[in-house]
């Protein structure tokens, strides 16, 4: 009989900066800064302290350890950095064996990870290694009766399931960007960053990276953290006329995004493609010009708390979902939006 | 010389536009019964795999390993038509029970059995139906593989090595990635390509072999339920967002849009 499994973990990923870009810094931090949120309940629920595990290279240094140890002012009890050569840049493989190594020589009761391309990559791989229940794209999680339970939402957002990981395993879950507030960060709260080492090779990891290319800097929100996007799709008949939404964008302080049959059709980018085969946003507003709503976008904008919807044919599936919409023409209504927004001063409310 | 072996894993899944919500009952998602399409990001790891086979040359095949019920047969006769050579599907009712996990230990092992010297493992990055996206890192992980997800393009550099780009937070990344390897396809830059006549007879000339544990040599207790280590308590659709205010601003675009900004500021949007 194995000993019990004690503690509340969630993890972070801090591969050394590459090319400039940001592993642990900007918004990738508050995602880290959120799990604290669910790992406080947990850890006051089953009365076990809550261990902050930072994974990532060798170095030690005053920046990095300052990262680590400011999320005890989110509430952790212990924050631990597992460092080692291999886990300077990211690579599946070594994370997946770092962290197993941790998980089976520390039996924690939950593991909680920030849905990052990162964990995408090495949590099902610990899983396999640690024999330890994953649930994945979390909403929401729950402990009863010694199981952890993970809302989560399939079938492209239009069901919503409970996925449930049994005692006796350490029990995992990836939980997604936004669905919880961070905790507000007491400043009073301070510790010394505790270090395990793990024993990996590089013969172990045969993906290497090569470069990153950052996407082009917009001045706009990534489209997963906006609180307001404006799309559009093909009712705007050109790819030129994409710039009654970028107006309006502006307007707004939001993000564009765009329907799959522009995205298809070259106008736009794969990476603003709002729906199934594209990204599924949630913002605060949302704004339709000229999309008609085939279900493949619903199902990545329905979510949405206020959607409003500008199209021609007032049989449009995306008047379906809207909390306000305008039947008429997007080039006459969408630049008188624009105006009057610019001349009433209106912005989104915090 | 043995062929360069490309191994494409795809999934059936309900046609999430026809899916009525009477047709969800009890605690798991519907695994037959409904319309079933082809899981759509899987589309995308047929494609790249048979790209890859192109660039590899004639000596390269690329054979589709799918798990599902037995009406998962048309599907991946549909790959067979757009150019797989081979194809297997993986069918028995203890497959259907589980989870990620063993659907991971039953692909794992379909692939060791049945195109043992395969190089290159190809998913769609996440399934329609359970969103799961965790069975090919976990495939990756029980074969001892390198494995990337989230992927938009791969390309061969020698029959040893792969360049993978990805999009992630962090921008668009490139990896070179040394063979074996699991790639997870997102949804690529390119074409999907469409089968032509002398496929689609192909595919109707091919049997598809259906395969059961025993016959790929699996463990009874790494098949199905008995390996899970999750499980699906149950499963429901989310409320519908009504509709709400629809006004005309056909005639009248001005009035429409002085409504429109009463409606945001009365709820408090802006």
């Amino acid at each position: 009989m194995s000993q019990a499994k004690q503690g509340i973990w969630v993890i972070v990923e801090a591969p050394a900066q590459f090319a400039g870009s940001h592993s642990a810094g900007g918004n990738a931090q508050e995602r880290y800064q959120e799990l604290l949120t669910p790992g406080r309940q947990l850890a006051a629920q089953l009365g076990q302290p809550l261990t902050v595990v930072v994974l990532g290279g060798s170095g030690s240094d005053a920046a990095s350890d300052a990262v680590a140890s400011s999320f005890y002012q989110y509430g952790a009890d212990h924050v631990v950095a597992v460092r080692h050569d291999c886990l300077n840049e990211f690579q599946p493989q070594a994370y997946a064996r770092a962290l197993s190594e941790c998980i089976d020589s520390k039996n924690p009761a939950v593991v909680l990870f920030a849905a990052t391309a990162f964990a995408k990559d090495y949590a099902p791989r610990v899983s396999i290694r640690s024999k330890a229940g994953l649930i994945t794209n979390v909403n929401e999680i729950a402990y009863e009766n010694g199981a952890l339970i993970g809302t989560k939402a399939c079938m492209a957002e239009s069901l919503l399931a409970k996925i449930s990981v049994a005692a006796g395993q350490t029990q995992m879950a990836v939980i997604r960007g936004r669905m919880y507030e961070k905790p507000t960060p007491d400043t009073a709260r301070s510790g010394a960053v505790e270090t395990w080492s793990v024993n990996l090779n590089a013969e172990m990891s045969r993906t290497k990276l090569v470069q990153i290319q950052q996407p082009e800097n917009t001045g706009r929100k990534k489209l997963e953290e906006a609180e307001v996007i404006v799309s559009g799709g093909r009712g705007l008949k050109e790819a030129a006329n994409f710039n009654l939404v970028e107006a309006l964008a502006n307007a707004l302080g939001a993000s564009v995004g765009a329907s799959r049959a522009v995205v298809d059709a070259g106008w736009r980018p794969h990476s603003e493609q709002v729906g199934q085969t594209g990204k599924t946003v949630s913002p605060k507003l949302y704004v339709a010009l000229g999309i008609s709503g085939a279900i493949q976008h619903l199902v990545g904008m329905r979510t949405s708390k206020t959607i409003i919807a500008i199209n021609r044919d007032a049989d449009a599936p995306i008047f379906t979902v809207a909390d306000f919409g305008i039947v008429g023409d997007v080039f006459e209504i969408a630049p008188l939006l624009t105006q009057a927004l610019k001349e009433q001063n209106l912005v989104l409310t915090a | 010389m043995s062929p360069f072996n490309i191994v494409v894993f795809v999934k059936q899944v309900p046609d999430n536009t026809k899916l009525k919500p009477e047709q969800l009952t009890g605690n798991s998602l519907p695994k037959e019964g409904v319309d079933m399409i082809v899981n759509p990001f899987d589309e995308y790891a047929l494609e790249t795999a048979l790209r890859l086979k192109e660039a590899a040359g004639a000596e390269a095949q690329v054979t589709v390993i799918s798990l599902g019920a037995a009406s998962a047969k048309e599907i991946v006769k549909k790959t067979i038509a757009a150019g797989a050579d081979a194809a297997y599907l993986l069918s028995d009712p203890v497959f259907l029970s589980g989870d990620s996990t063993s659907v991971a230990y039953a692909l794992s092992g379909a692939l060791k059995q049945l195109v043992p010297d395969a190089k290159i493992a190809v998913f769609g990055t996440l399934s329609l139906d359970a969103s799961d996206g965790q069975t090919g890192p976990k495939v990756a992980e029980l074969l001892d593989w390198a494995s990337l997800t989230t992927c938009k393009n791969a390309e061969i550099v020698d029959l040893e090595t792969l360049n993978v780009w990805r999009e992630t937070e962090r921008g668009i990344e490139q990896y070179t990635m040394a063979l074996p390897g699991v790639i997870c396809m997102m949804k690529c830059d390119y074409e999907l390509r469409t089968a032509n006549i002398k496929g689609v007879m192909k595919a109707n000339k091919t049997e598809i072999p259906l395969k059961t544990p025993a016959e790929l040599a699996l463990e009874p207790a790494l098949v199905g339920a008995a390996v899970a280590t999750s499980q699906s308590e149950n499963v429901w659709p989310r409320p519908a967002k009504t509709a709400g205010i629809k006004v005309d601003g056909s005639a009248d675009a001005k009035a429409a849009v002085d409504k429109l900004i009463a409606y945001l500021r009365e709820n408090k949007v802006l």
